[in-house]
């Protein structure tokens, strides 16, 4: 090698690339860690038998006509509920963004109000209205029983409305008023319009909307646990085998059945999302909806139902967290919120603390992550990109149980975690990790290559561009995706159910456990406690952003 | 020289983006790369800046080479077309960036901070943040920010484009001035004819990744060596030898195929004037009056001309005859395209 070579190899092996090798590199490695290791731990536990390796623990489980059944009601309930929110949530969304319905902010809010509780609060709330002992069993003396598939049908489907909502109504938000005014002028109908205008132009969205309510059904766990009865779904039964009989192999069995919807689900969920393209050019009129009150009165009528149903069970639940003893003596009383059960108020300050400990962690891997798939060349962002949008792919359940077969062994690094918060909170920032990635992805894109290419010219390093140019400018949307974390951190309990121990106890596993043993009071309050915690941490960040000035950042999502 | 590119190269998957160039550009000297959108000359100017990294070829200031030096070491001034300036900074933050990059003191960096401003006129504004600014000031902070850590070369990117006609034409002297006074190497990419013209010592004409002509305004304007050239600046007369034969004056040797005119050399004779040379005649197809100026569409035997003529124009109608003659000193011999 000739001096030159050497000097310009020199040159060539700097500080700036080293920097984005050690930053794509170690957000790789972790993202092999967290996800691929669990992932692998499942699959291999699920070929481990008696025997030898092999498939015998899946031909066990197949011949197993109970198993079958549960296959047949998980997509049972999981494609009935994507129509049915998928029709009412489109419905809604078309209300508030196509026509004049009055009351608009207040609709929204009421729509979105299941995001900020922990999924089994629907059931929750379901069974205090229409359970054995429910408000109207009580009053009119009925006996309906909503405990199996219709009660996982209509938590879930008050579940996965809201994020079916959010993807419909912006796909809903824009329209071209010049598509609308001319078919008029052609003397289309209005049905005629909504197929030929309306239902085309939001075709991916609607696509987007259905596998994501897909997805969340088939791996919810809280819901089906507390109101699913003798209706077994697979997320459920996956707890039941490993957390009941401490059968792990049959667990992994499922877990890796679980696996595969759910992966066709997002996995097509993103081929829709990359076949979208903006039908709105610059030249488009915006669409403003005029007055027809006849059609804004029947749209209201809808709307107000549908937020009577959402309100109702949030409003049930908390109404019963202070009434003495649902459904003997309704006379109200703050006692439950005195928590002197089990670990008293300890699992809420856990899940706030892991809360924060999640959203710290998530800020930094997930903006770093999205910040070497950006500079990254073609080839090397492949894997990292694949690897950071997996997750969304893997059901809660499945992370949880393969953190348990691949950490919970003494002579495995990780193991020193194990046990106590950090292991969750980790857990929390790989199973969201997809979302979180590509909202800190959007970010990335809104700022200019130029900025970075002026700060480069005028001799910064790629450190000092980064902290200096680039932080100031995405600071705010990095909030708001350490929110996000912090809201998911505080309602979630697939995943985490597998990882916490009695001095890790978590609120949301809280609320499960006191539903299981009939204190509904308590685990009301609990749960009330869980949703005044996201809403306010919300309104604080919203609070911080406004103080900064700044408006155009969303923190619900 | 103080800057030499040899054989640069530069290829997007099977697209050759900047194909083979060489150039001498000398110290203190203003030089312009003008072409069409997708020429190249954006890629040929990042490649100098470093932005790029070369396929092909060497890039050498004063005799080293600069090769896979990363643009950060180069201390080659850039200012981008637009928004280029950070948004969460103050002018006064922004100009010092450089400088607090490469640790100066900090006492040094106020006095230079304000000297810059001062040049471009904006020390009053600099305790305001880029958006308070109108897009020409933006520019004019862009430029001090980048002439702030005393550059080897001033490299300007469309600096102008994004702005509005008026602030455009203030700005071409105001940048011009400055860089006469510091004297400061600067090449400057533009896709418009007229800001090459005003402000560059020398212009290269660039076209599918290549140069088609290197020179001074004057030799682009009066003797375009490739059709091309002479089509992008100002308008021309294209004429094939074959067919315009009769009405060419006599030239030895073989000066090519095409020739070129200038719309303004295409001498108008009246009748009964006497004239040297052939003289043809067409019929008037379209009159359009622009002002100072009249321009002609005339057909004659052998093909179109376009003709303009300044001051006032008598007689010229839609169907009318009219004679005119081409100028042997004004018609340049050229290269058909593509080569």
């Amino acid at each position: 090698m000739s001096l030159a070579d050497r000097w310009s190899l020199r040159r060539a092996i700097d500080g700036d690339r080293l920097l984005l090798a050690a930053i794509g590199g170690g957000a790789t490695l972790l993202l092999v860690v967290f996800v691929i290791l669990p992932l692998w731990g499942i699959l291999s536990y699920s070929l481990i038998t008696p025997e030898g390796i092999g498939f015998g623990n899946y031909v066990r489980y197949f011949s197993d006509p109970r198993f079958v059944s549960i296959i047949g009601n998980t997509f049972e309930v999981s494609v009935s509920v994507t129509v049915a929110t998928i029709l009412l949530a489109y419905g809604f969304a078309y209300a508030l963004e196509r026509t004049r319905v009055p009351f608009k902010p207040l609709l929204r809010i009421a729509a979105l109000l299941p995001i900020f509780s922990p999924s089994l609060v629907q059931a929750l709330g379901l069974q205090f209205l229409l359970g054995r002992n429910g408000l109207i069993n009580r009053t009119f003396g009925t006996e309906l029983d909503i405990y199996g598939f219709w009660g996982i049908f209509f938590a879930d489907l008050l579940y996965a409305f809201p994020h079916a909502f959010l993807i419909l109504s912006t796909a809903l938000a824009v329209g071209d008023q010049r598509l609308y005014e001319s078919a008029q002028v052609l003397g289309a109908s209005a049905w005629r319009t909504f197929r030929t205008v309306t239902l085309p132009a939001t075709r991916y969205g609607l696509a987007s909307a259905v596998f994501v309510v897909f997805t969340i059904v088939i791996t919810d766990f809280g819901n089906p646990v507390v109101i699913g009865g003798n209706y077994s779904v697979l997320a459920v039964e996956i707890y039941n085998q490993v957390s009941g009989q401490a059968n792990f192999s049959m667990g992994a069995v499922i877990g890796v059945l679980l696996l595969f919807p759910a992966a066709l689900a997002v996995g097509a969920e993103r081929w829709v999302s990359r076949h979208q393209h903006a039908s709105i050019g610059a030249q488009s009129v915006p669409l403003t909806p005029r007055v027809n009150r006849r059609r804004d009165a029947l749209w209201l009528a809808y709307c107000l139902a549908m937020a009577a149903a959402l309100v109702a069970i949030v409003a049930v639940v908390v109404y019963a967290s202070f009434v003495r003893l649902w459904p003997y003596d309704m006379s109200l009383s703050l006692r439950h919120y005195a928590f002197d059960v089990q670990n008293g108020i300890t699992p809420l300050w856990t899940s706030i603390q892991v809360a924060f400990v999640t959203a710290g962690i998530a800020v930094v891997v997930v903006t770093l992550a999205a910040y070497a798939n950006q500079q990254l060349s073609e080839t090397w962002k492949r894997p990292l990109y694949f690897l950071s949008i997996l997750p969304a792919a893997v059901p809660g359940m499945v992370l949880g149980l393969g953190y348990i077969l691949a950490f919970n062994d003494p002579a495995h690094p990780v193991y020193a975690i194990y046990g106590g918060l950090a292991i969750i909170a980790l857990c929390n920032v790989y199973h969201y990790h997809a979302q979180g990635f590509l909202l800190a992805t959007t970010n990335m894109k809104q700022i200019s290559r130029t900025f970075e290419e002026a700060s480069s010219t005028l001799g910064a390093s790629r450190l000092a561009t980064l902290l200096r140019v680039i932080l100031p400018i995405i600071w705010p949307s990095v909030l708001a995706i350490g929110a996000f974390f912090f809201m998911r951190a505080m309602v979630t309990l697939s995943a985490v159910i597998f990882l916490i121990t009695p001095s890790t106890q978590l609120a949301a596993v809280s609320v499960l456990y006191l539903d299981d043993r009939g204190a509904l009071n308590q685990a009301a309050a609990f749960a009330v406690c869980i949703m005044a915690t996201v809403v306010g941490f919300l309104l604080l960040t919203q609070a911080v952003l406004r103080l900064a000035g700044v408006r155009n950042v969303s923190l619900i999502r | 020289m103080f800057l030499e590119l040899r054989g640069v190269t530069k290829r997007f998957g099977g697209l050759t983006a900047v194909d083979h160039i060489d150039l001498d550009i000398e110290d203190g000297e203003f030089i312009c790369f003008l072409g069409p959108s997708g020429c190249g000359k954006t890629t040929l100017l990042r490649l100098i800046a470093g932005l790029e990294s070369l396929d092909e070829g060497a890039i050498r200031l004063r005799g080293s080479d600069l090769g896979q030096l990363p643009a950060r070491k180069r201390n080659f001034g850039v200012v981008f077309q637009s928004y280029s300036l950070f948004p969460s900074m103050t002018v006064a933050r922004n100009v010092a960036y450089g400088l607090v990059c490469r640790k100066w003191p900090r006492a040094r960096i106020e006095p230079r901070v304000a000297a810059l401003l001062d040049l471009v006129h904006l020390r009053g504004d600099a305790g305001k943040y880029p958006h308070e600014l109108s897009g020409g000031m933006q520019q004019r902070v862009a430029l001090a920010r980048a002439l702030a850590p005393e550059p080897e070369v001033l490299l300007l990117d469309e600096p102008l484009s994004a702005l509005d006609a008026k602030v455009r034409e203030s700005l071409r002297g105001e940048i011009r001035d400055l860089q006469k006074r510091l004297g400061i190497t600067t090449v400057m990419v533009t896709h418009d004819q007229d800001e090459a013209m005003e402000m560059a010592d020398r212009i290269l004409v660039m076209n599918r990744g290549r140069i088609e002509q290197v020179g001074l305004a004057q030799d682009l304007y009066w003797r375009p060596t490739t059709r091309f050239v002479g089509e992008f600046i100002g308008r021309l007369n294209v004429l094939e030898r074959e067919r315009w034969q009769a009405l060419l004056p006599e030239l030895g040797g073989d000066p090519g195929r095409l020739f070129g005119i200038r719309p303004e050399h295409v001498r108008l004779v009246g009748a009964g004037e006497p004239s040297n040379g052939p003289v043809g005649e067409g019929t008037v197809r379209k009159v359009a009056f622009l002002g100072n100026m009249t321009r002609l569409i005339l057909e004659a035997g052998p093909g179109v001309v376009e003709i303009e003529v300044h001051g006032p124009l008598r007689g010229a109608e839609v169907g009318e005859r009219l004679r005119f003659t081409l100028p042997g000193e004004h018609l340049s011999p050229m290269a058909a395209d593509p080569r």
